[in-house]
């Protein structure tokens, strides 16, 4: 979830509340608030990006108090700007606005500003790939009629806080931001850029010229999006504007794009949902009168109007989260609290069963310890290495991405997880007798295929083959099977003392003594046997329905 | 008469036993060493314990003792000097010069004289020696004399006047010794009916003969520590699964399972996650090296409609490439996606509990495989205060009290989360929740609501416990595990 960082006296200054009622309120919106050195830091979830600037943060508060409700449509107005858009494959999408009297009145603010576009860029512009805001001084453009157009990277501007022009290129390999977001829109040493007068004032995605940078004592702002998708571009600028037009005696500026989708932007308009209150009470659970619900929504900022028993909800422009009568109805409930919905209580009788693996292992289980195993629990991913050591590699499952090499493999068998067990427990008194049932994943030719497993392995000064065997009978003697063991070969087992075992001429596992070889590479100075056998096998080849 | 149970071991009562046998009621305990046929250590420990019971008498005394001296050994040895000087006599035919016996016996000679002259055996006149008694009788008189000597060197002593000689003629001398010396006040075998043997255990011979009644059980000290013991257990994690489990059946859910490595259509796509979602970045799921799975094939109708459905709401280009991707799940909603995907006749209560995998480094918070309990409940008319309802019902069963918390999940609308407060004070997500969104009703083909929720087991089992520290809960020690403290 993002964590948005902001100073308790902007939020005081915007809400009129202090930290504690704040939280409360907050924790309704799904947010949650921290201390941290001087700052509030507050998680909000992903999809609430309107709220991701103080303004944002206290339109919702405060529909929530009663303190506001609904949405005010901005003033516009024409700001004599125009976006040429010529051919630009990597990202070919911008749309553009201004902002007048945003007033850049405290680097508070300058930094509360920057962090909403950074959460923006992370989260719908998917770290700048989709979508990627430019924020400019308006009354610093060299001119009103800016080009978007693709420019070669040997070509110089002034960067943000350089105090010389520099080549892109530079940029893209040198500078941090250039070696993070360099290479996304990148073509055949060409980049996407804004030009204005005749100056590059951005190089979207990457970094803004110093020309048009912003400071305290910035009025009115120039805004620009570009990305891969026309309908987040849009959605992006129409969120930011949002933020900026909460802020006093504001008009939004309309800026002329001529391309292809040619038009003015921003287009911020409310999207309008038609619902039936039986609607959301259905999906609630509730019992909310027409006017009730309208008078809820005005306070989720909504405006609504009851036509013919529908109620028509204006959502505004900002509000991405929301499509849906579902979105409407679980604002309803926040707005009313989940508490106070209240969870019903209206239990149908109905038979609950356990899956067949989970009554066959509890069964195993108990014989397991009456037999002196005592259970341990290991983790599914091990290590290449040991898988390596039993000869097991080609039947086993890679992790393409592991965190750290000790977990990135699957175990094929339950051999890995005994023995790292008993290497484990070495400085225990022995007899050591373990065992665990859970899952393997193996490859069988071009499939990958898990199954639940028991295994079972006994460490000790004098351990062998018939040890290990005499419990195995024991276990699926009182498990009812008719089976067969017969002599088998396991690269990890003795020769020799290794058998499997066989039902209806299906091996369902195999059991025998670890090559001293095997122990000595693992460390271990005292002899092991072990068994395997599959759960998942041993149902397929019975007729008991265990659940 | 005062009629007294004394209380022996059995080795103690074997002794005893051994002494009314072979009749010995004093002696030191050399002596009842050799008559007893007892080493002497084992004995001195007994008969301590037996004088503790007032049994046997034991005192230190000093004793005096015969032992020869080196010319009592050499008597013995080579014959008396008067034992020589008869046969000297009796070669020369009787009578011999005084002269020829100073040759032969040399310093010996006067010696060897002198005491056969005392005790009778020859006369000397003028320089001539002969035998005053037979030959034979002089013979044994020397040999009885000899015979005696031997004796003093096993300590026996002779009679006064032989001992006076011996010592008169350096050949013993006495020394003083001390020893311990054991004397038995009473009869062993009157000593023995009152006595009861105390054994340590009882045994199946001891039952089938009887003997018991003879026997007494040593008392122990009942609150000494005893040597300790390890039952094989269950392991305290399977348990509290188990008992999860157990909860979701008694509330009527119907239990299934489901793959762990997933193709990403039922891992992500299904559940209304774009293709771009950062959920899907490489770095917050594990693939696994496999080709991908023919999903066209095998689900079509699904693919279809699951690409729709993305390709009208997120505006893009859905890919069915990534969808068929291999990955290990994770979230077990994989299981559940599956399971609505398969359109299950209404009602339904599901739930499946497995391990998922995540892209995180282990800590104490965090491993990158953990188990999820996830169900479903659906049916015509269900709504999210039913299911709130469920969830509660839920931590109830678990003994929690949880707070409800809005939430944003991509596949739910309304979504919850419940929170739990700790001992600790902290407070722990115990779940996310919701009713599943109707883009994913609408691919999987559901047409009834749907609730889903998901609970992580490990911090869950973890706060049950009381660990701090989940690596614990997957830590193979099997002493830890068998020693894990029980609780309700």
């Amino acid at each position: 979830m993002p964590v948005l960082r902001f100073k308790p006296s902007r939020l005081y200054e915007l809400t009129g509340l202090d930290l504690e009622e704040l939280r409360e309120l907050l924790f309704r919106l799904k947010c949650e608030i921290e201390e941290v050195e001087g700052y509030v830091n507050v998680e909000i979830n992903a999809d609430r990006p309107d709220m991701f600037i103080g303004e944002g943060l206290a339109r919702a508060v405060k529909g929530l108090l009663g303190v506001e409700g609904g949405w005010a449509k901005p003033k516009l107005v024409d700001s004599g700007a125009t976006l040429k858009v010529e051919s630009v494959p990597t990202r070919p999408y911008i749309v553009g606005a201004v902002v007048y009297n945003v007033n850049i009145d405290s680097s508070d603010y300058l930094e509360e500003l920057i962090q909403f576009q950074e959460k923006l860029h992370e989260g719908l512009g998917r770290r700048r790939r989709k979508a990627a805001i430019g924020i400019h001084d308006l009354e610093k453009l060299p001119s009103k009629t800016l080009i978007y157009t693709m420019k070669n990277i040997d070509e110089t501007f002034k960067p943000l806080n350089y105090d010389k022009p520099v080549k892109i290129r530079e940029v893209l390999e040198n500078d941090e931001k250039g070696k993070l977001y360099g290479s996304i829109s990148l073509l055949d040493g060409e980049h996407p850029a804004i030009v204005s007068g005749g100056e590059i004032i951005t190089i979207p995605p990457v970094l803004n010229s110093d020309i048009t940078r912003l400071e305290v004592g910035t009025k009115h702002l120039f805004i620009d999006v570009t990305g891969t998708d026309l309908k987040t571009v849009s959605l992006v600028l129409n969120v930011l504007v949002s933020g900026l037009l909460e802020r006093g005696n504001t008009a939004l500026g309309l800026v002329k794009v001529e391309s292809p989708w040619n038009g003015f932007y921003p287009k911020f308009e409310p999207k309008t949902l038609k619902v039936k209150p039986e609607e959301v009470n259905s999906i609630l659970g509730s019992s909310f009168s027409p006017e009730e619900l309208a008078s809820i929504m005005v306070k989720m900022r909504y405006n609504v109007r009851l036509e013919e028993g529908s109620l028509i909800v204006e959502v505004p422009p900002y509000r991405v989260d929301v499509s849906k009568s579902v979105d409407l109805a679980e604002d309803v409930a926040i707005c009313y609290g989940y508490e106070e919905l209240g969870p019903k209580s209206s239990w149908s009788v109905m038979r609950g069963r356990l899956h067949s693996i989970t009554e066959l292992s509890r069964i195993i289980r108990t014989i397991m310890i009456g037999l002196g195993f005592t259970e341990v629990k290991l983790l599914s991913l091990t290590s290449p290495h040991i898988v390596k050591v039993l000869g097991l590699e080609t039947a086993s499952v890679e992790v393409l991405n592991p965190v750290q090499v000790e977990y990135s493999v699957l175990r094929p068998s339950m051999a890995t997880s005994l023995l790292q067990t008993l290497k484990s427990n070495l400085h225990n008194p022995k007899p050591i007798k373990i065992f665990e049932i859970g899952p393997v994943v193996y490859r069988i030719n071009d499939s990958v295929v898990d199954e639940e497993v028991l295994g079972l392995a006994i460490m000790d000064e004098e351990v062998g083959y018939e040890e290990i065997q005499a419990p195995v009978y024991s276990l699926l003697r009182i498990l009812d099977f008719k089976f067969k063991v017969s002599s088998a070969k396991l690269p990890f087992l003795v020769e020799g003392r290794t058998a499997e075992i066989i039902i209806d001429s299906k091996r369902v596992g195999y059991m025998g003594e670890v090559q001293p070889e095997i122990l000595e590479k693992l460390g271990l100075e005292y002899p092991v046997a072990l068994a395997e056998i599959s759960l998942s096998k041993l149902l397929n080849v019975t007729s008991k329905d265990y659940s | 008469m005062i009629v007294y149970e004394v209380v022996v071991s059995e080795s103690e009562y074997k002794l005893l036993e051994l002494m009314r046998d072979k009749g010995f009621r004093e002696g030191s305990i050399e002596d009842a060493s050799r008559v007893l046929g007892v080493d002497v250590s084992t004995l001195a420990s007994l008969v301590m314990l037996l004088k503790d019971k007032g049994l046997v008498d034991v005192e230190e005394r000093r004793l005096k003792r015969l032992v020869l001296t080196e010319k009592g050994l050499d008597v013995l040895s080579r014959g008396l000097p008067e034992e020589r000087l008869l046969a000297i006599i009796s070669e020369s035919g009787g009578l011999v010069d005084i002269g020829r016996v100073n040759d032969v016996l040399g310093s010996e000679a006067s010696i060897a004289i002198g005491q056969a002259k005392r005790r009778g055996l020859i006369e000397v006149s003028r320089g001539y020696i002969k035998l005053s008694v037979g030959l034979d009788k002089a013979r044994a008189s020397l040999e009885s004399l000899k015979s005696a000597l031997e004796s003093c060197g096993r300590g026996v002593y002779p009679e006064f006047h032989v001992l006076k000689e011996f010592k008169d003629r350096g050949l013993v001398r006495e020394v003083e010794e001390k020893v311990v010396y054991l004397k038995i006040p009473e009869d062993p075998g009157e000593m023995l009916k009152r006595v009861k043997v105390e054994i340590s255990k009882i045994n199946s011979e001891i039952l089938k003969k009887g003997l018991w009644k003879r026997f007494k059980l040593r008392a122990y000290n009942v609150a000494a520590e005893p040597p300790k013991v390890y039952p094989a257990r269950l392991h305290f994690l399977q348990e509290f699964i188990e008992m999860v489990r157990d909860i979701m059946k008694e509330m009527g859910f119907v239990e299934v399972i489901g793959p762990l490595v997933e193709v990403e259509l039922f891992n992500f796509d299904l559940l209304f996650q774009a293709q771009d979602h950062p959920a899907r970045e490489i770095h917050d799921s594990l693939w696994v090296k496999a080709e991908p799975v023919d999903i066209e094939a095998l689900y079509g109708d699904l693919v279809a409609r699951v690409a729709r459905v993305h390709e009208e709401n997120w505006g893009y280009k859905w890919s069915p490439k990534i969808a068929s991707r291999l990955m290990l799940r994770s979230q077990t909603t994989a299981v559940s996606s599956r399971i609505i995907s398969t359109r299950p006749k209404p009602p339904i209560r599901i739930f499946t509990l497995g391990r998922v995998y995540r892209h995180d480094v282990v800590d104490a918070t965090h491993l990158p495989e953990f188990h999820q309990l996830d169900g479903i409940e659906g049916y015509h008319g269900y709504t999210f205060r039913d299911l709130l309802g469920t969830l509660k019902e839920i931590s109830e069963r678990l003994n929690l009290h949880v707070k409800f918390k809005p939430a944003y999940f991509p596949f739910t609308e309304p979504s919850v989360e419940g929170y739990v407060k700790l001992p600790n004070g902290r407070w722990l997500e115990l779940y996310g929740a919701g009713l599943f969104r109707p883009e994913v009703l609408e691919m999987a083909g559901v047409n009834y609501p749907v609730g889903a929720w998901g609970f992580g087991i490990e911090r869950l089992a973890a706060a049950y416990y009381g660990i701090e520290d989940i690596r614990i809960l997957y830590a193979g020690d099997v002493r830890y595990i068998t020693e894990f403290k029980a609780r309700s």
